[in-house]
């Protein structure tokens, strides 16, 4: 296989579910190293479509590839090198954060150490918590602490921090950071602009279920002669992007 | 790039790190340690007090060949057939299962965990009985003691395998649950849960007795007595077993 192979790359994905059109023929590269921000209004169809590049769901038609493997038919595989954080996920509600740690640290040859995971999310101090007398936000971060626990190749991250208060939102940014330095590919499902013009080399606004343009932060300003992204935004969209925050 | 990735499976520290986070889920979750330890005790009491103390065969009592056999039985399929598949379509609901499907842990790591953790339980709670009956109400060992371990243990995997095709098949969460209450409740009837097999039709009897409940009821007692077992019920826990494996292999998903 070539060396310039995308470490992800979707082919023209189509999902519906009964009369609703999810995901409607989208298409994405995203190269080794890079962090691609998934713009979009609720419903818009980005977590279906990144639910589609973890494998958790069968495309319609089409065909997702992550590091050269098949999303379905090598999931096995791409399990090891894939680490996800699901939106809305819920652990098992009576085991502490550093027991559930331990037990997902246990699926992979060579996990982080338990403890490295706790600090980049910042839960040291919770590590005796169990899981539902967590905060929103602490068990949000405990979910990505997880999907960080294999050394994953290729992370995608739903919603990284919503819900978020100011500082811990900082320190996921910061994490993202490290993750990008380490030359990890990242999918970035945000509403935060501020969030997204940090971190993302490249952005794909979706809007129902199609890319409507997919640039540099700044490419897309230009594209839309708005003043920042958050313009920009509305002007490509037509939407106001909700402050779910 | 994809040449150097290989499907590693998780070894058995993991499979043990499952089992023990599954028992520690348990042991925090007091509400849930009733029915498998309480029950059989309050069955056993109250069926206890209402058994005579004549004997029916080879030196052993009503207690001994009707009661305690029964009482196993219902500890077994109870949790096996009604708890297990409800734990486990909490875990869906909750989206438990499809967080981990993300990892390179398997589906049968959860079920193998939760068929441990609730055998720990099923043998707690049958110790404490089988200490009340026989140091309260004077229950005699079995004859045979070694062929009613192997029987109780054949009738335990088969309790398990009912609650994997319900938990396999069930369309929802809640249907498990259900589902798991009718087959527990149905079974039983037929197997004699309800005043014994006698009291039934014989052709309903018949069914019963080739059906996991009834099989497993008459095995123990058999064996308890010190008796030959019946091959048609040691044949029926065992097909319980296999096709139970096959199904849950075949259709238990992560979602």
């Amino acid at each position: 296989m070539s060396t310039t192979a995308p470490a992800i790359h979707a082919e023209n994905l189509h999902k519906r579910y009964r009369q609703t059109v999810a995901v409607d023929d989208v298409s994405l590269r995203v190269e080794e190293g890079e962090v691609l921000g998934i713009l979009g209004t609720n419903g818009a169809g980005k977590t279906t479509t990144v639910e589609m590049i973890a494998g958790l769901r069968k495309p319609d038609s089409g065909r997702v590839t992550v590091l050269g493997l098949d999303a379905r038919r090598d999931r096995a595989r791409l399990r090891q090198v894939l680490g996800v954080q699901l939106q809305a996920s819920y652990l098992h509600h009576a085991l502490k954060a550093e027991e559930l740690v331990h037990m997902y640290r246990s699926f992979y040859p060579d996990p982080r150490p338990a403890a490295e995971l706790l600090d980049l999310v910042g839960l040291a101090d919770q590590r005796r918590t169990i899981f539902e007398k967590l905060s929103g936000g602490q068990q949000q971060r405990l979910s990505i602490a997880l999907a960080l626990a294999g050394r994953p190749r290729v992370v995608i991250l739903d919603e990284l921090t919503t819900g978020l208060d100011p500082r811990a939102r900082r320190q996921m940014w910061r994490t993202v950071e490290q993750l990008r330095d380490g030359n990890v590919t990242i999918v970035l499902v945000s509403h935060a602009m501020e969030e997204v013009e940090r971190l993302c080399d490249r952005v794909a606004l979706i809007d129902r279920g199609r890319i409507i343009a997919l640039d540099t932060p700044a490419g897309l300003v230009r594209q839309a002669r708005a003043a920042d992204l958050d313009d920009a935004f509305v002007a490509l969209t037509g939407k106001e992007l909700e402050n779910t925050e | 790039m994809s040449t150097d990735i290989h499907a590693r499976h998780p070894g058995p520290r993991s499979w043990l790190a499952m089992v023990r986070y599954e028992g520690t889920m348990v042991a925090r979750d007091t509400a849930g340690l009733i029915v498998p330890i309480g029950l059989p005790l309050l069955i056993l009491v109250t069926s206890s007090s209402a058994v005579g103390d004549e004997v029916i065969a080879n030196g052993r009592t009503a207690l001994d060949l009707y009661v305690i056999p029964l009482v196993l039985t219902m500890v077994i399929a109870s949790i096996g057939v009604i708890n297990m598949p409800s734990f486990l379509a909490y875990y869906r609901r909750a989206g438990i299962l499809r967080r981990l499907s993300v990892t390179p842990a398997s589906p049968v790591m959860v079920l193998v965990a939760q068929v441990a953790v609730s055998a720990i339980q099923a043998a707690f709670g049958i110790a404490v009985a089988l200490t009340v009956a026989f140091t309260v109400f004077d229950a005699n060992p079995p004859a045979d003691l070694g062929a009613t371990v192997l029987v109780f243990l054949l009738a335990m995997a088969a309790m398990y395998a009912v609650g994997m095709i319900v938990a396999a098949v069930s369309p929802t969460p809640n249907s498990a649950v259900a589902i798991g209450l009718v087959a527990f409740l149905g079974l039983g009837a037929l197997g004699g849960m309800f005043g014994g097999r006698a009291a039934l039709p014989d052709a309903v009897a018949a069914i019963g007795e080739r059906l996991p409940f009834g099989a497993a009821v008459e095995a123990l007692a058999m064996a308890w007595a010190g008796g030959a077992v019946d091959p048609l019920h040691l044949l029926s826990l065992g097909a319980t077993v296999v096709v139970g494996t096959v199904i849950a292999a075949a259709f238990f998903r992560w979602d």
